[in-house]
This record gives C-alpha cells, sequence and structure tokens, in this order.
C-alpha cells in the first residue's frame, strides 16, 4: 500500500466517520493480534523503532528504569528468568532453581556456555556480581540498588560451583525468584559493574548477554543494535533457539507523537512507541498491529500525598476516590483494550482482587464526603473551607502520553464536584522534579513482577520510597507492608495482599484510574513475531520481516 | 517576529496621514471585517457559539467538521470551534498587552534618548542595542521560562523584545521632527522643550508609531502562539490558539483540529498585516 | 578618508563590546530569577546520576549559596575567558554541548538565508518586471510569508513532503533533503523583510538618473537589473542581513522541534524545560556575539562598499 493511499484514507476514515474496512483492507492484510502470526519466519531483515527520546542515561542500576531506556535494554541483556504476561515463570539464563527452608534460601542453576558480547563467561561468580549489584548497589561509587530488589532481608549469594548460585535471606523472601525477571535485574559483565557511575551512563561499556549487541550510536538521537551470531540460550517460553532472525534493530528518537505515528504509518519506519491510544482503531483498520501488553503492575493512578492540602483530608482523598468517573474515562481517551481497574494493582497480578466499591464513581457520594467535612460551595462553584478554595497541581504523566487528555478530563469531573484541578505540563526532565516536590496527587506507572515487593514503595520502613508520604506513622500499614515482605508461604501472603489492598483504598492513599498500558507498539504490517513479556516490553529475539 | 526589519519604511510613513481616500480597497474592508469579528470574539465569546469550550460530549469524540460542530470536536468531544472563539481573548489580549508595553516603554525610551541627546542617548542607545542584540523570541523564550509558563507572562516576554524596535522609530521620529523648521520655530518663541516635545513631536511621530504599533500586533500574536505551541503558555483546558494547534497534531486521523485554528492565525495576522500595510501607504 | 573610517571603526568596535557585556548581564539577571530550589531540584533528581560531591562542587563553582552579584561576577569572569562553564542537567561542558548542536544548526540557518535571500530575489524581480497583474500579486506575498507561523508551515511541508510524497523521511532528519524543507521553513518569514526591502529600494533606484540614462542606452531591462541595480540596492539589505541572522536563531527553535533536528533550538528549549541555567546562559550570549559580530562587520564594510554613506552619520546612527 503506498503512503498517498493511507493518508487519504485516515482523511476519509476521519472525515466521514465511515469505518472505511472497504476502502481499507485493498491491501495490508487483515490486523494480526497474536503473537501466531501465520507464515513462516525468514531470517535477515531490519527494522527501525521510533521511541520518545533517551534522556535519562544508561547507568542501569537505578531504583526503577524508564520505559524507554528499558526497551533497548531488553535486547542487548538477559535475565535470569523470563516471566510471561500471565505472570507465569519460566527458566532462561537460570535453567532451574530451587527455594528452601521456607523461601530463606535459594539455588540457581545456569545454563552452560552463557557468554557475554565481550567473550567472558556468565557464570556464577558474575551472577553473584549482579545480586550483589541489584541487593546493596555501590554508594560510594553512586550507584543506586534496584528498587524492587528484596534487599531488606538479603544476606549473601555465592557460587557454589561455575554454575551454581546460592542465595540467602534472614527471612522468607518469596518474591526473589520472580524479581530475577523484573526489567530492573539484568545481567551485565562483572567489568561493567564495577566501573563508576559515570562510566556505566556511557552505553558501550554495558556489556550484556543479550541476542543484539550495540552497534553505534549517537546519544540522544539513534542507536543500531545487530543481532550476535552465536547467541543461543533465549527463555525456551518464546519457543526459538539460535540467534535472533532481524539483523539490525535502529532505535531512533522521534520526541512527537504523531510524527512517530505517521512516519510508521507511511511505511518509513516498522515500529513506534506509544502512539495515541484514540488512534489505535483507525490504524488497526489500515492492517497495522497495534500491541497493547499489560505488565504486572500497578495501575494508571495517584499517589496521594497524604501530607499536603488538600490531600491531607480523608474526606478529600475520598471524594476524588468517587468523584472520578473511570467509565467515561475509558470509553473517551481508550479503547477496548483497557480494562477497568478493580483495586490498584493490575489484573494479571495473582493477588489482585476486586475493591472497586471502595472507588466506584458516584458523585453524590462524592459530594456529600465532601459537604459533611465542611467543604461549601463557593461563588464560583468550587468548594472553600476555612477561606481555603478546595484545588490543587495535576501533572499528567510524560511517559504515558495519554494521560495528558485523562487528566484533563479528570479536571472536567472534578470539577463537577466542587473541586479546581490546576493542570501541569511537563516532559520526561520536569517529571523527576515534580516527583520531588511531592505534590498532591502523583500520577505513578510502576511494574513489578513479584506482589511482595510493593511493601518497598508504601512506607519509609526500609529505605522504602514513602508513596504516600506516611513515613511510618500508619502502624497499620507498616504492619501489612512487613507482613507482605516476609511472607512465607503464598496463601497467607494473598491474604495479606487482600487486607492491604482494602486499607490503601479505604484510606485513599492510592487513587487508581484503570488498568494501565504503558507500552504500545504500533507495529508495521510486515512484522511479524514480535513477543511481550510480563513487563509489557516487546521481544524482538523472535521477531522477522516478511518479504 | 520581523516586524523590526521594516524600520526604513516605516520612517517614511511618517508623512503619511490617515486621510482615507474616497474608496477604500476591498481587501482593506476584509481585513478589518475579520479583525473586527475576532474582537469580537474575544469580548463576547458567547454569542458566537452555544457549546463550552472546556466541557463536551466524549460520546462524540473527534467528529469530523460538519454543521453542528464547524471546526469538528477534538480528543474530549469538545467543539474546536469553541475552542477557538474562547481562546481569542487570551491569545489576542495578550499580543495587546505585548503592544503595549512595546509601545510605552519603546516609546518613553525613544522619546528621552531623542529628545534629550547626550549622553543619556549613547547610554539608552546601548541598552537599546543590547535589547536587539539577543534574538527576539530567544529573548522571549528565556524571559517567559524565568517568569513562568503563563500567556500572560509570554505576553509580557513578547512586549520586552519589541521594546527596542519602538525606542529606534520614536527616537528617529523625534530627531527628525526636532530637525524640521517649526519646532527650531517654536523654541525662538520662548517655548520650552517639553512644550515643544507635546505640542509637535508627538503628533507628528503618532502615526508611524501606529502603523509599527498594528504590524507588531500581528507579529506579537505569532510570537505568542509559538510560545503556546511550544507548551509555555497557559495550560489545558486553556485554548490558546497556539496549544490548540500543538495538541491538535498529535491526533493524526484529525486533521482539522491542526488546520482550523491555524487558518484562524493566518487570517487574523494577515488581515492586520494588510490593514498595517494600508495605513502606510494611504497617503 | 582613512583616518575617519578608522576612528569610525574604533568606536563601532567599542560600542560593539559593550553592547555584548550588556546583553550577558540582561541575560543573568533575567535567568537568575529563576527560583533558586529549582536549580538543587534538578542537581538532586536521583536519575541525573550526579552524586553529593558532584553536587557540592557545580554549588561551588556556580557560587550557587551566594549572592547573584558575586554569582554574576563569578559567571561574567569565566565568560571573559571563553569558559561557559557545565550544564546542570547532564555535568557535561557546555561548550562541548554548544559545540556538538552548532554544526546542525549553522547548516540549517545557511541553508535557510540561502534560500531566503533567493526567495526575497525573486519576488522582488517579479514585482518589477511581471504584468502588473501579477507584480500586485507578488507584492502582497511578503505580507503573507510574514503572517504564517513558522510551526504551521513545518507541519504542512512534513505532511506534504514526508508523509505524502516522501520527498524525505523524518527518521533521517539531517539529510539534504530534509535540511532543505527545514530551512524552506525558516526561509519563509525570513525572506519577507528581505524581499520588502529589495522591491522599495529597486523602486527607489529605478527612478534614479543612472537608471534612466542606462535604459536609454537601450540596454535590456535583465541586464539593468543585473548590472546596475542589484549592487547599490542590496546595500541596506546587507545590515538587514545581519538583523535576520537573529531571526534565523530565534526560529531554529521551533523549526528544530518540529523537524526533530539536534540543533541549538534543541539543546534551548531542554534547557528551558530543565531549567539549565548555564546552558541557556550560554546559548543567548553567544548569539549576541554572533549579531553584534554580524552587525559590526556589515556597518563597517557598508561605507567601503558605497561611497555615497556618510562615515560620521553612520558613526552616530
Amino acid at each position: 500500500m503506498t503512503p498517498i493511499e493511507f493518508r487519504r484514507r485516515v482523511f476519509l476514515a476521519g472525515i466521514t466517520a465511515i469505518t472505511g474496512s472497504a476502502v481499507l483492507t485493498a491491501c495490508g492484510g487483515p490486523a494480526a493480534t497474536s503473537s501466531a502470526d501465520a507464515g513462516t519466519p525468514v531470517d535477515g531483515g531490519n527494522i527501525t523503532f521510533l521511541i520518545q527520546g533517551y534522556d535519562t542515561g544508561w547507568v542501569s542500576s537505578k531504583t526503577s528504569i524508564s520505559s524507554y531506556e528499558g526497551n533497548l535494554w531488553g535486547q542487548i541483556t538477559d535475565k535470569l528468568v523470563y516471566v510471561d504476561d500471565k505472570g507465569q515463570l519460566s527458566p532462561w539464563v537460570a535453567e532451574s532453581w530451587e527455594e528452601l527452608n521456607g523461601a530463606k534460601d535459594f539455588v540457581l542453576h545456569l545454563k552452560d556456555g552463557v557468554t557475554f558480547s565481550d567473550g567472558t563467561p556468565l557464570d556464577a561468580a558474575a551472577v553473584v556480581a549482579n545480586l550483589n549489584a541489584w541487593a546493596k548497589g555501590a554508594p560510594d561509587r553512586g550507584v543506586s540498588k534496584v528498587g524492587l530488589f528484596p534487599s531488606s532481608n538479603f544476606v549473601s549469594a555465592e557460587a557454589a560451583d561455575a554454575k551454581t548460585v546460592k542465595v540467602s535471606f534472614s527471612s522468607p523472601a518469596l518474591g526473589f525468584i520472580a524479581t530475577l525477571a523484573y526489567h530492573g535485574c539484568i545481567l551485565l559483565s562483572p567489568k561493567t559493574l564495577a566501573l563508576p557511575v559515570d562510566a556505566q551512563a556511557d552505553l558501550a561499556q554495558e556489556i550484556g548477554s543479550g541476542p543484539f549487541v550495540l552497534k553505534s550510536w549517537k546519544q540522544g538521537d539513534s542507536y543500531v543494535l545487530e543481532k550476535r551470531k552465536d547467541y543461543n540460550w533465549g527463555p525456551a517460553a518464546l519457543g526459538h533457539t539460535g540467534p535472533a532472525r532481524l539483523d539490525t534493530i535502529t532505535y531512533k528518537v522521534i520526541k512527537d507523537t504523531s510524527v512517530r505515528t505517521s512516519t510508521v504509518a507511511s511505511g518509513q519506519a516498522e515500529v513506534a512507541f506509544n502512539v495515541e491510544p484514540q488512534e489505535i482503531d483507525t490504524l488497526k483498520a489500515q492492517g497495522f498491529t497495534v500491541g497493547t501488553p499489560k505488565y504486572l503492575g500497578f495501575v494508571d493512578g495517584f499517589q496521594v500525598n497524604t501530607q499536603a492540602f488538600p490531600t491531607n483530608d480523608p474526606s478529600v482523598r475520598q471524594a476524588i476516590q468517587h468523584g472520578i468517573d473511570r467509565e467515561e474515562i475509558r470509553s473517551t481517551v481508550y479503547t477496548e483494550d483497557w480494562d477497568a481497574a478493580t483495586t490498584f494493582i493490575q489484573g494479571n497480578v495473582p493477588e489482585a482482587g476486586d475493591y472497586s466499591s471502595a472507588f466506584a464513581f458516584d458523585a453524590d457520594k462524592a459530594k456529600k464526603l465532601l459537604d459533611d467535612a465542611g467543604w461549601k460551595p463557593g461563588p464560583d462553584g468550587f468548594r472553600v473551607k476555612d477561606g481555603k478554595v478546595l484545588e490543587f497541581p495535576l501533572t499528567p504523566n510524560p511517559y504515558v502520553p495519554s494521560t495528558k487528555a485523562e487528566d484533563e478530563l479528570i479536571a472536567q469531573q472534578l470539577e463537577r464536584i466542587g473541586i479546581k484541578v490546576n493542570l501541569k505540563v511537563v516532559d520526561v526532565a520536569g517529571y523527576a522534579a515534580i516527583q520531588a516536590s511531592r505534590p498532591p496527587l502523583f500520577q505513578t506507572s510502576r511494574s513489578f513482577v513479584d506482589v511482595g515487593t510493593v511493601a518497598g514503595v508504601l512506607t519509609s520502613q526500609n529505605n522504602g520510597e514513602n508513596w504516600f508520604n506516611l513515613g511510618t506513622s500508619d502502624q497499620k500499614l507498616n504492619d501489612l507492608s512487613t507482613a507482605i515482605a516476609s511472607a512465607s508461604d503464598r496463601e497467607s501472603r494473598k491474604k495479606v495482599a487482600g487486607d492491604l489492598q482494602q486499607y490503601v483504598l479505604e484510606q485513599g492513599y492510592f487513587i487508581p484510574l484503570n488498568q494501565l498500558v504503558q507500552r504500545l507498539y504500533l507495529i508495521s504490517p510486515s512484522v511479524k513475531g514480535v513477543q511481550y513479556n510480563g513487563l509489557a516490553y516487546a521481544n524482538f529475539y523472535t521477531a522477522w520481516v516478511a518479504k | 517576529m520581523s516586524a523590526d526589519l521594516n524600520f526604513a519604511r516605516l520612517r517614511s510613513a511618517g508623512a503619511a496621514s490617515l486621510r482615507t481616500r474616497a474608496g477604500v480597497p476591498p481587501t482593506v474592508l476584509v481585513s478589518f471585517l475579520v479583525v473586527l469579528v475576532v474582537v469580537l470574539w474575544s469580548l463576547f465569546p458567547s454569542l458566537f457559539t452555544g457549546y463550552s469550550p472546556v466541557n463536551g460530549d466524549t460520546g462524540s469524540k473527534l467528529d469530523a467538521p460538519s454543521l453542528q460542530h464547524w471546526f469538528g470536536t477534538d480528543y474530549l468531544g469538545r467543539d474546536q470551534y469553541a475552542r477557538v472563539v474562547y481562546g481569542t481573548a487570551s491569545s489576542v489580549t495578550s499580543a495587546l498587552v505585548a503592544v503595549a508595553i512595546g509601545l510605552l516603554v519603546g516609546s518613553a525610551i525613544g522619546l528621552a534618548s531623542g529628545f534629550r541627546g547626550g549622553w543619556l542617548d549613547s547610554t539608552l542607545g546601548r541598552l537599546v542595542d543590547m535589547l536587539l542584540a539577543i534574538p527576539g523570541f530567544l529573548l522571549a523564550v528565556v524571559i517567559v521560562s524565568s517568569l513562568g509558563f503563563q500567556t500572560i507572562n509570554a505576553a509580557i516576554a513578547t512586549g520586552v523584545s519589541a521594546v527596542a524596535v519602538f525606542a529606534r522609530l520614536m527616537r528617529a521620529e523625534v530627531i527628525r521632527v526636532r530637525r524640521s523648521a517649526f519646532v527650531e520655530a517654536s523654541y525662538l518663541e520662548g517655548g520650552n522643550r517639553l512644550q515643544a516635545l507635546l505640542t509637535h513631536v508627538l503628533p507628528n511621530a503618532y502615526r508611524s508609531v501606529l502603523v509599527l504599533a498594528v504590524l507588531q500586533f500581528g507579529t506579537s500574536i505569532l510570537v505568542i502562539a509559538s510560545l503556546a505551541f511550544l507548551g509555555y503558555g497557559d495550560p489545558p483546558p486553556s485554548s490558546d490558539w497556539g496549544l490548540l494547534v500543538a495538541s491538535g497534531k498529535t491526533y493524526v486521523t484529525a486533521p482539522w483540529l491542526v488546520y482550523a485554528p491555524a487558518l484562524v492565525i493566518v487570517a487574523t495576522v494577515l488581515s492586520i498585516n494588510r490593514i498595517s500595510r494600508w495605513l502606510r501607504n494611504s497617503k | 578618508m582613512t583616518s575617519g573610517y578608522g576612528r569610525f571603526a574604533l568606536a563601532r568596535a567599542g560600542q560593539a563590546a559593550v553592547v555584548v557585556l550588556l546583553a550577558y548581564v540582561l541575560t543573568f539577571l533575567v535567568i537568575s530569577v529563576l527560583p533558586g530550589d529549582a536549580i538543587t531540584n534538578s542537581l538532586r533528581d536521583p536519575q541525573s546520576g550526579l552524586s553529593e560531591a558532584d553536587i557540592q562542587r557545580i554549588v561551588q563553582y556556580y557560587g550557587l549559596d551566594q549572592p547573584v552579584l558575586v554569582q554574576l561576577a563569578l559567571s561574567l569572569g569565566r565568560f571573559l575567558t571563553g569558559e561557559l562553564g557545565f550544564s546542570l542537567q547532564s555535568n557535561l561542558p557546555v561548550a562541548q554541548i554548544v559545540g556538538d548542536a552548532l554544526p546542525s544548526t549553522l547548516t540549517l540557518a545557511s541553508t535557510a538565508l540561502a534560500i531566503a535571500v533567493v526567495f526575497a530575489i525573486g519576488i522582488a524581480y517579479g514585482a518589477h518586471y511581471a504584468p502588473p497583474r501579477w507584480a500586485g500579486v507578488l507584492r502582497s506575498i511578503p505580507s503573507f510569508f510574514l503572517s504564517v507561523p513558522n510551526f504551521v508551515i513545518g507541519l504542512v511541508l512534513i505532511e506534504l513532503f514526508a508523509f505524502r510524497l516522501h520527498a524525505f523521511t523524518t527518521t533521517d532528519p539531517n539529510s539534504a533533503t530534509a535540511t532543505l524543507f527545514a530551512a524552506v521553513t525558516l526561509a519563509i518569514p525570513v525572506s519577507a523583510p528581505l524581499a520588502e526591502v529589495l522591491i522599495a529600494s529597486l523602486d527607489h533606484e529605478s527612478r534614479q538618473e543612472y537608471a534612466l540614462v542606462a535604459r536609454s542606452r537601450g540596454l535590456a531591462e535583465t541586464q539593468l537589473f543585473a548590472r546596475h541595480l542589484v549592487k547599490p540596492s542590496a546595500l541596506p539589505s546587507v545590515a538587514m542581513v545581519a538583523l535576520i541572522m537573529g531571526e534565523l536563531l530565534g526560529g531554529s527553535v521551533i523549526t528544530e522541534t518540529i523537524f526533530g533536528r539536534d540543533g541549538i533550538g534543541t539543546v534551548v528549549q531542554k534547557a528551558v524545560t530543565g531549567e539549565d541555567q548555564p546552558v541557556l546562559q550560554a546559548v543567548v550570549s553567544l548569539s549576541a556575539v554572533v549579531f553584534v559580530a554580524v552587525n559590526l562587520a556589515a556597518d563597517l564594510l557598508t561605507p567601503l562598499l558605497d561611497p555615497r554613506v556618510n562615515v560620521r552619520e553612520e558613526a552616530n546612527a
């Protein structure tokens, strides 16, 4: 299909509001929705992957890895364990593992013959070096630990022999194996890990063992990866052995969402990251594939600062919970690929329960909550108490571009119950400063593999991220997060997880919106076999280009 | 953005009078009409549309232009025409603020330096040179980033970057008029300097300054739209014209979201420029 | 003449230096209005990868814990010795950031300038020699060019030539064709005032005696245009080209953003959103230096090119 045709069709489709399918499917073929694409995979081919930006640098060990860097890391590095989109764990560099002593000790058995791209072996010693880096970081060199790694009870990791690693914890660490599949836990050569932080920021020094290696790059602009011909240790779950099929992947920075979309739509590139959800239906009708994988983690929503005005008032928090019409958001800003949230964690996390009554949309209830708390409507409709207007700033999450429209709609909805929301739009660079300023509501997008790791963000215990700015002042929350982090069996932990979800939502500590699709992939019809892991990253190891 | 470059020609406009000829060219009439509409939009937006610019019908998002929605609807189902109409006030008023700042501050500097001459002239002259030395748009960007991303700050920034143009024009006017015979005559008759300034310089200079002010008005609309386009103006749900283009371009399948406000900007500025040209040429 | 010119040149150069210094101070003061904790915020952002020692070093270097005037003195002193400092965002030397971005912007700006001059000459020539109907249309083109925002031109060109006609690809914004279209975006508003001035001076010059004489000798209009008119009437435009330099730099912020080019404009945008004061300060003051230098060169050349220009009067202008 030629690009001119495409554009005309897009235009027609928009102008006449005809679905256009009769015109549109003339070429391009039907939309492929699963990874089981028809046709026989072929080797060779190059793709260009368009992405917003690489501004935050390449220090691999950070409290959280940006979605942008995560995409590239996934191609040049491996992990010990693979997690699929259902949360199912399977072997990768760790061929098998044992959980002993009530989940306090673990033994990892490594695959044979795995090497880093500089030829050094990925053996037990290398894995030990990585485990120590994830658990502790290297504060003296400015390298931080991996935020979600169960480090508070981590005791040691040691190499029993070249292929066996023993890891021990002081208390049960049910989440340990799952965390090994997290995109923060990427295996790098010990040489890389020993570098000071500014040298680690140099991508050329980041030596991994993945199916692709860095060929050339221009910082902040484009990165060319080429396949490693001797790669032969991909996760069995992907159903492919040997080296990757693609010859090269070029990651190219294009900041503007519409340009990324149009560039792929006009055939000038193969994949675009994060397109506008409202365009998906039209693009699918053109024959494009749109991957909307959901990661394991938190839903799209707001961490609430319980100490800041006006969210220090529990009734304001609850009024916001009930004042947001999530169904209107879903049908306006998103598509059917988005699911309603039932709690503050994603539905594919096994421990997710249904606590939606705690935050069901009910404008009358929200108004009553505010009335009862003494927030009276002022002259311009916004509520006032003690001379202060019920208002707060809100910044859309730049990592999820659709939150701009989403938050604009939320501002309208909250205005209806008398709350004034002042939007402030920033880019990725500015968002860190927003987070540091601890606004009343902070829109979050965070993935995790194991529910136990949420303990690391709820309070300030064990250097936790203290999302709700409670410190350790809420004893019940302290107890619940300690319980979930140190549970010794999955059954009792599931119960704790349930109590925790109920408590957090009832207190209005977290305000869920909808289940999050943070990573959207617009893919040209010629690219087949892309697979998504449980963290919603596209894996191009199995991808191929139809001739 | 380029108003300062027309300086040489503006000077000749000083002699021009506002006396209109019997026939005003049709394009000028149309231009006045456009400007009139824009002014009315900014003063009484609710007379021109029944839709709200902030709350839309989310069920009809991204609809194409139709009889109900002249410019279509946006990503939250809001009427784009209503967004444009309600966005006029801040887009146009802020341009007026910018011109006012440039005009008042610039004229004051120009008057002072042209009339006093000497050290004051050369001091102010260097100040004006300094303002000219920093590219106008860059100066506006720096100022607005320092004051904070708001449309009113964008207006102030645009105004400051226009000070130099007005100062230079006013200075030139003052010097021209001061040299002319009748001002010297009024000196001889014993009039004082201030009186001479008020009775002779201002009435003679105001026409060319007016031409520049009108031209600068159009330029300011463009600069402020550009700043809003970059996200340096008021945040959504405000609907400054530049912001409308910027947020509209995200939706590839709804090109009207970009083209409608863009055409409004072009039509407005074109009309203003046409009027300015007519003022300059009508003798 | 020579000594008069020497004095004139010296005075102009002195003025230029003063203007650059003033521009630096103004920029510094404007930027320093920024709230102080914003700097530390961007420094302390965990993603920046800066250690506490790094932060202390930066605070020391810029005197961030001292009064604004001391900071100004520190900063100006360094600027005069050619030192531009370090970015607060990336910790890289500002000179390196600017140096990396400069070639792209220079290519863009010089291409745009060339295109603008060609457009302007074309419009001016047409406005003079085309049949009256068309001449009228051509005369209104500059006004139209001045009315279209840069970002609209850019969006339309990309839509049309990249996505529909495939004349260039957005993934390679530095290719020759992509640069050409970006340059056209930048050139259109720049060509308008150039064309206006050219038309005005052609109108003026063609009424001059020597043009009449030449015409009576039977020279073809085109030859006349080329031989007699272009040189003297281009003179006011030499000063103008200097002014246009500023225009090109300012417009590059928008153009580079839209075309996804990495240049000075992008650097400015990043510095604005990241509140990276040293980078902003450097870019703004360097562009003032360039502007003043080009202006100075133009002023110094003008009397040499056209003896009719009175040196003394020029010096006081």
